[in-house]
This record gives C-alpha cells, structure tokens and sequence, in this order.
C-alpha cells in the first residue's frame, strides 16, 4: 500500500512503474512464454482446415480447398445431433455439478466435527483422481443389469422387479454422464467455493445471528450472496468448456445402443476426422468449436454485465 | 581444487567412454505393436536367450484403446517407433511415407527373410515395386490345420453331452437346444444362466454383423462377399439379406425370451470374456482367436463347460464353407520407420528372429526341456510339458512367447522336416494333446480336431476381401464409417425392440444402410479384379 502511494506521488510514468514491478513482470513472464507456444502458436495450424492436409508434406505445399470442409461438416446430419448431444450434456453436467458442489460446500460449512468434515471432504473429492478409464468400469459394473449394485438395491427394496438395463436406454445417457459427473467431481468442485466462504467476515454471521436469522436464513442472507461473485466468475469461465462436454467420459460409457445421443464432438473429432486421416475436417470442426466458445463467453460475460454481477473482462 | 579438477578429466572421458562401449553391447529399438499386451515382464525364458543371442533389447509400446486412433495420431505427429504394426492400417503408414522401402535392406543383410518370405513376394510389392512391411505369418513349406477353426457357433459342452451329442446344423436347432437346456437348468453353479451373448464392443462388433456371412456358408470375408458368377467374383452386400433378416429376427425372438443375455450390446469386450469364463453361458458366436481367452480359462478351471465349435448355417441346404485355408496378410505388418537409426540392425534382428531355429524356440521351446524328438523326428511333448503350456499365463510371463510372436514376422504352416512350426497343429497330436474334456467332444463325434466338423475349405486366390482397405478419408471411407454407425446403431435396436416393431425397424434398417455400400462396393470390386489378375 505505502509503496504504491508514494510511487504515484513520485510521478509514476510508465517506465518507472515498470521498474518498481520487475520482479513481478520477470515472474509472469514464463506464463505469458506459455500461453504463446501452447495456445497461439498452434492457431498456424488452423490453415489446414482450408486445405485438404496429407501428413509428410509441409503445410505450404498443401492442396488448397477453400472452405469445402466447413460444408461438408454443415452438410453432414450427424453434425446436428453431435451439437444437440454435446450441448445437452454440457448444460446438464454444468448446472449438476455447480449446484451439487455448492450444495456441499454449504452444508460441510454447517459442519461442527472438524473429522467428520474433513472425512466427508477426503471422501468426496477422491474419485476426482480416478481416471475416467477407471472409473467408466466402475460405473459399469454398478449400472449393469448381472448384479450390479444399483439393480440389486432397487431389486432388493421392491422399487423395481426387472434389473433395468441403464446404459442401454438411450434416453437415460445424458443423465448417466450427469450424474456419474457429480461423483467424480462434487468434492472437487466444493473446495473452491469453501475457500470462497471461508473468507466471509465473520462479524456479518453474528448481526445477523442478533437479528434473529437461523442457519438457514444465515445461509441464505449471507453465505449465498457472498460467494455470488465467485459463482458467477466460474460460471463465465465454463461457459467457454460448452462445446467439449467431455471425451474419455462418454467414449468409454457409450455402446451401439445410445450412440445417437453418446456422441460429443470430441468422438466426432476422433470417428470421422482423425481416424480417417481427414486431419482438415478435424481442424474445421475445431474452429467451429473455438469460434462458437469465444462468442458464449463474451455474451455470459455482457450477461453478468447487465445483471451487476462480478465480470471476467 | 582446480588441479584436482583437471587431473579428474582424462579418467572421466575414460569411464564415459566405457560406459558408452558397454551400452552398445545392447542395441536398443523402439517397437510399437498394434495390439494391447501387458508390459514386459523384463526376463522371459525365451527373451532371455534372442536378448543374448543377438544383443538387441526391445522398447515396446502395446496398444491401448483404439489402433485406428492411435495410428492417427503416430502420423499426425511423425513421432514414429523404429520398428511398426499396425493391423489393417499399415498401408496408411506407408502412404504417409513413414516406412522404408525394405527391398535393399532383405537382398543384402537378410537372407533367412529373403529365402522365407519368397513365396509371398509378389502379393508384397506396393505399386512402386517396393516392400514395405513383412506378414506376421509367412507360410514356406505349406499350410497347417489348427484344432479349432477360426470361427464358428460356440455352444457349451454341458449342453450338448446333456442332449446326446446330436448333430445340428441349422440356427434354429441351435437356438432349439439352448432354450431346452436354460428351461431345464435355470442356474448353473447358482448363478443365472446365459442363453446366448453376442459382441458388441466398439471395432470388435464384427462379431455381431458378420454373422449372416457365415450363416450363408462364407467364410471370414468381411462387410461384402466376392459371390463367384459367371466365372468372376462379383461382391455383394448381405447386411440386407434375407439370412440378415432371419438372423437378427432369430436374436430378436431369442432376446425377448430371455435367452440372449440382457446386456449383451452393452458390455465390453472385459465382460464378455469375464462372462464366457464363468462356464454359465451357453452359446455365442465369434472368431476363435476373440474367445480363445475365454475357452483357455474354461479348459484350465473348468473343463465340463468349454465351448464347442459348431458349423451352423441358416437352412440346411446352405453349404457350409466356413473354414480358411491359413493365409498370409499381404496388406498389413511389421515395418521399419524412417525414425530409425540403424536400418540394417533392425532387419537383422528380424531376420534373426524369423529363422526356423528362432520359430522353434518361440513356438516349441528348448528341445529336452519343452519338447522332445521321437524316433521319426517329430516332436512332442510329455504330459508334464504339456501342462505348462496349457497355462496361459505360464506361456506370456515366464516363456515370453507372446511378446515375440504376434506382431513379428512369423512362420505357420509346415517346417522343413515335416514338423509343424505351431504345437497346436503338428498332426499327430492335435488329437492326442487335446485336454481330456476335448476329447470327450471329439470321440463322441468321431473327428480327431474340431475343424473336421466343418466341411474343407475351398482355395480363392484373392481371399480374403477384408484385407482390402478404403483410400484414407475417400468417399468409400466416409461411407463405411457411415455404414458401421448405422449397424451399431440398428443392430441393438433390432434384436432387442418388441417382436411386433421388428419388421418396422428392419426396413427403417434397409432403407438407411442400402445407399451407404455403393463406393465401398466399387473399391472392394476393382481390387478383387486386380488380384484375381495379379496374384
């Protein structure tokens, strides 16, 4: 604070700023070499989606298509239904797993026993170092209809008489990749918005304890609100993750069966471009992606402008 | 310190220089093989000695999840292994100019290739008159018959013991006698029993939608049959025949019987073995070599409950020619990457490891101590050596077989003294070293191997189409994609909707799948032609 005041005191021109900040320039500057060869170096690659690539052959020396693969993939039905899929799961994955994660933050924030919230904390963020190869047979065998366990406790509680076949009724994907996200990730998700409550001024909870508010009312008057900025800054940054809903997820939980609503453009990607050797097709399908991303996260953010809400940008 | 420093200098050069000497002493090569193993154990008795014997150790990257992705992605990249595999998309390698032209490499440093391979040469020459990729198999002296053929209707031993080893032949009979036994045996080992699995796990699906091919009698042709009219092989389509139809209608009764097993669309390939393992499944078709896993477990700790191999086919006029004649894959194989540094070392390890003396140790092991010669000069095993290479896990981990064999250049077939390269096929004792549960099956049916319950296969020159791959990312290529998405998504459909819906469902089927054939069809005919010409 003092250094800050009298640097501007001083005269602060842009250079001496630069001067008085060096260490902290010098330290960002690894991040920014980052950020340049890993996201904006590979944009040169976006040429390939005009021309029809061959691998062993430079990029210049390339055949020149225009945007023929921007039409083939508008032309192509499945294109339709990948965006639907990855969309509705998106959305389902987003609006679960934030309201799961905030859920369990509020209610571990609750909690007294210092051990049995840290238990329930250790618990449930462990399958988040599962990996989905894992934890997709996990998954399985609990869904499957030869004793797996979801069937045999429904079986078992009268709710149901005939095992159900899960992850064979195509209806129901969606809801499996929803779900079995909040497993994975609820834990995980919940530490930031701990930190987030974490924070709050304690002198607000006694007032409003004066006031007469209980524990839900404090919960709501209080904790909801002040973790508000913190919500709506991860809800803009997810925005961004819309259209890749996932790959390792949906690929090892999906069969012939529910194909029609597994597939995500991340297995399109894969099925018909890098697998056909159709790299150009893939990059196209990538720049949609890109491009449709950057537009969702300008308008969540102009959204959050509108409603006063805390802003990326 | 700084004295001290110099002085330390020369010794230094010293020790690195002997460092490096002894590191040559192992010649090291990256190897990627297109198929999943466990890593190396690190010593294997057969390892241990091809390791000494021509100083090479191995780096290996086996497969994990999807080849065709994997390949993807290895071009993509241009980060290739020294030495390659990969299945059915080698050609695409060497379209992207990853592999070597071997031809200089074989004439001058490998004469054991060279000498076995000759046969095969022709079938090997891309356009450019160049080889590329050696064969897993190359077949020298002639081709061999295995105990099982390479794919049939399975159906559990109980079952037919039970019914008095009757002789079927129809799918109706098979599906007859595995409905009578689930009424009378509604749980084996107290566990439910499964009437019929089919698979359907990703690529391996196959096992499920090439069926109608072989209920029509065909062999293992792929998507299409070469149908021979008017003395050429015209391809035809028979995802909409009326064997499909009758086919997925049989499944589709079956299932709403409760006899093909519930999850059957949905499991993966871990589950499927897991199932056929239990002993608890009654039936399921598919290639040999994707069940064998399965039937290698049932033989070890389960000997009432192996599976039968059965020539079924849809009406019992049908012939039934089910069975292949072994042949070399001239379309896919081991190559050397243009990352390699040391060319000529790699194809002389593979000349070594292609000789017969290597082929013997991989397949038969250490004479005296794994096999022994009779008076006539053929070999044989003692029941006790028998039993150690009944164990599959004895025969991966501490034999290392596996880790040499598939993915390299192999010999089948006969060798040059009579014997044969594969224990399994040597003649005389496919009856004799068949497991006493096996021999019960093949008494009661009077044959010495079960492929003498097929019929003899018939010789095609261009056989078979499979190996016939789309030009990467051409229209035929799209439309198979196209084509494979629509049978994954119809197929489950098809067998597991209500009867009532299926004649719905079937011409939603036809109508989707008909249009999706006609480039792949144009493809798979010019090349049959051109083999039929060339070969």
């Amino acid at each position: 604070m003092k250094t800050s005041a009298s640097v501007s005191r001083r005269g602060g021109t842009f250079w001496h700023r630069v001067k008085q900040q060096k260490v902290l320039i010098l330290m960002t500057i690894p991040f920014l070499v980052h950020v340049f060869i890993f996201r904006y170096v590979p944009i040169w690659g976006w040429l390939m989606a005009f021309q029809e690539y061959w691998p062993g052959k430079g990029i210049l020396q390339q055949t020149w298509v225009g945007l023929e693969n921007f039409k083939l993939l508008f032309d192509d039905p499945v294109f339709y239904q990948v965006l639907r899929n990855t969309l509705a799961m998106s959305i389902i994955k987003l609006a679960m797993g934030t309201i799961s994660s905030i859920a369990l933050a509020l209610m571990l924030n609750e909690v007294r026993r210092m051990w049995f919230k840290k238990t329930v904390q250790t618990i449930s963020y462990l399958p988040h170092f599962i990996s989905w190869v894992v934890a997709a047979n996990l998954v399985r065998d609990a869904l499957s209809t030869d004793g797996g366990i979801i069937n045999k406790v429904l079986m078992d509680l009268r709710i149901i008489k005939e095992p159900i076949m899960f992850l064979g009724i195509p209806g129901l994907f969606w809801w499996i990749i929803g779900i079995s996200h909040v497993w994975k990730e609820v834990g995980w998700g919940a530490i930031i918005y701990l930190a987030a409550i974490a924070s709050i001024d304690p002198t607000l909870y006694e007032s409003a304890m004066i006031d007469g508010a209980g524990r839900l009312k404090q919960m709501w008057y209080i904790t909801l609100p002040s973790i508000r900025p913190t919500i709506s800054v991860l809800l803009i940054m997810n925005m961004g993750w819309v259209l890749s809903a996932g790959f390792e997820q949906q690929y090892l939980l999906q069969n012939g069966r529910v194909i029609d609503y597994a597939r995500v453009f991340t297995i399109y990607e894969l099925d018909y471009g890098i697998k056909m050797m159709r790299y150009s097709f893939a990059t196209a399908v990538g720049i949609f992606r890109s491009v449709v991303s950057l537009i969702l996260v300008f308008s969540a953010n102009q959204l959050a402008k509108r409603w006063g809400q805390e802003r990326l940008v | 310190m700084k004295r001290r420093g110099f002085w330390f200098l020369p010794l230094l050069l010293i020790l690195v220089m002997g460092a490096t000497a002894f590191a040559q002493e192992f010649k090291e090569f990256t190897v990627f093989t297109g198929e999943p193993l466990p890593d190396y154990p690190g010593s294997t008795i057969v390892g241990d000695i091809i390791e000494a014997e021509t100083g090479v150790k191995l780096i290996r990257e086996a497969l994990v999840g999807d080849l065709e992705t994997k390949v993807g992605l290895m071009i993509a990249s241009g980060d290739y292994p020294d030495l390659v595999v990969a299945a059915h998309f080698t050609s695409l390698l060497k379209d992207a100019g990853a592999l070597l032209p071997l031809n200089d490499l074989i004439e001058e440093h490998a004469p054991n290739l060279k000498r076995l391979y000759a046969n095969h040469w022709e079938m090997l020459q891309q356009e450019d008159g160049n080889v590329y990729w050696l064969p897993i198999q190359a077949i020298p002296y002639g081709p061999d018959t295995s105990r099982y053929p390479s794919l049939a209707f399975f159906m559990n031993k109980r079952v037919l013991k039970e019914a008095g080893w009757p002789v079927i032949k129809t799918l109706d009979e098979y599906f007859g006698l595995i409905e009578d036994y689930m009424a009378k045996h509604p749980t084996i080992d107290g566990e439910p029993t499964i009437g019929y699995v089919t698979l359907f796990d990703g690529w391996r699906s196959f096992a499920t939608t090439n069926v109608p091919q072989h209920l029509m009698g065909y062999p293992n042709e792929g998507e299409f049959v070469p149908v021979m009219q008017q003395g050429r092989y015209v391809v035809t389509e028979y995802h909409t025949s009326p064997t499909a139809k009758a086919y997925y209608q049989k499944l589709n009764e079956m299932y709403n019987k409760g006899v093909v097993d519930q999850e059957t669309f949905i499991m993966n390939y871990d589950q499927y073995i897991e199932k056929l393992s239990s002993g608890r499944v009654l039936g399921t078709f598919n290639q040999f070599w994707q069940m064998q896993e399965g039937q290698n477990y049932l033989l070890r700790d389960n000997p009432d409950s192996i599976f039968v191999p059965l020539p079924i086919v849809i009406d019992p006029l049908v012939e039934e020619r089910q069975r292949d004649i072994p042949y070399v894959q001239p379309t896919q194989g081991m190559g050397i990457t243009v990352k390699c540094k040391d060319p000529v070392g790699a194809i002389k390890f593979l000349d070594y490891l292609i000789k017969e003396d290597t082929q013997r140790l991989l397949q038969w092991g250490i004479e005296g101590v794994h096999y022994e010669v009779d008076e006539n000069g053929l070999y044989y095993r003692t029941p006790e050596q028998l039993e150690l290479f009944r164990d599959p896990d004895w025969v991966q981990n501490v034999f290392g077989r596996q880790y040499f064999f598939n993915a390299f250049p192999s010999l089948r077939g006969v060798d040059e003294n009579g014997n044969m390269f594969f224990p399994d096929t040597q003649p005389h004792l496919i009856y004799s070293d068949s497991t006493d549960s096996e021999k019960e099956v093949m008494d009661a049916y009077g044959v010495k191997s079960f492929s003498d319950l097929f019929n003899e296969p018939i010789f095609k020159k261009y056989f078979p189409l499979w190996t016939i791959t789309m030009p990467a990312g051409s229209p035929a290529h799209i439309e198979e994609t196209r084509m494979k998405d629509v049978l994954n998504r119809y197929v489950p459909e098809l067998v597991m909707s209500s009867p009532d819906q299926f004649e719905n469902i079937w011409q939603n089927y036809v109508k989707d799948i008909k249009p999706l054939m006609v480039e792949q069809m144009k493809v798979y005919q010019e090349e049959i032609d051109w083999r039929m010409e060339n070969w």
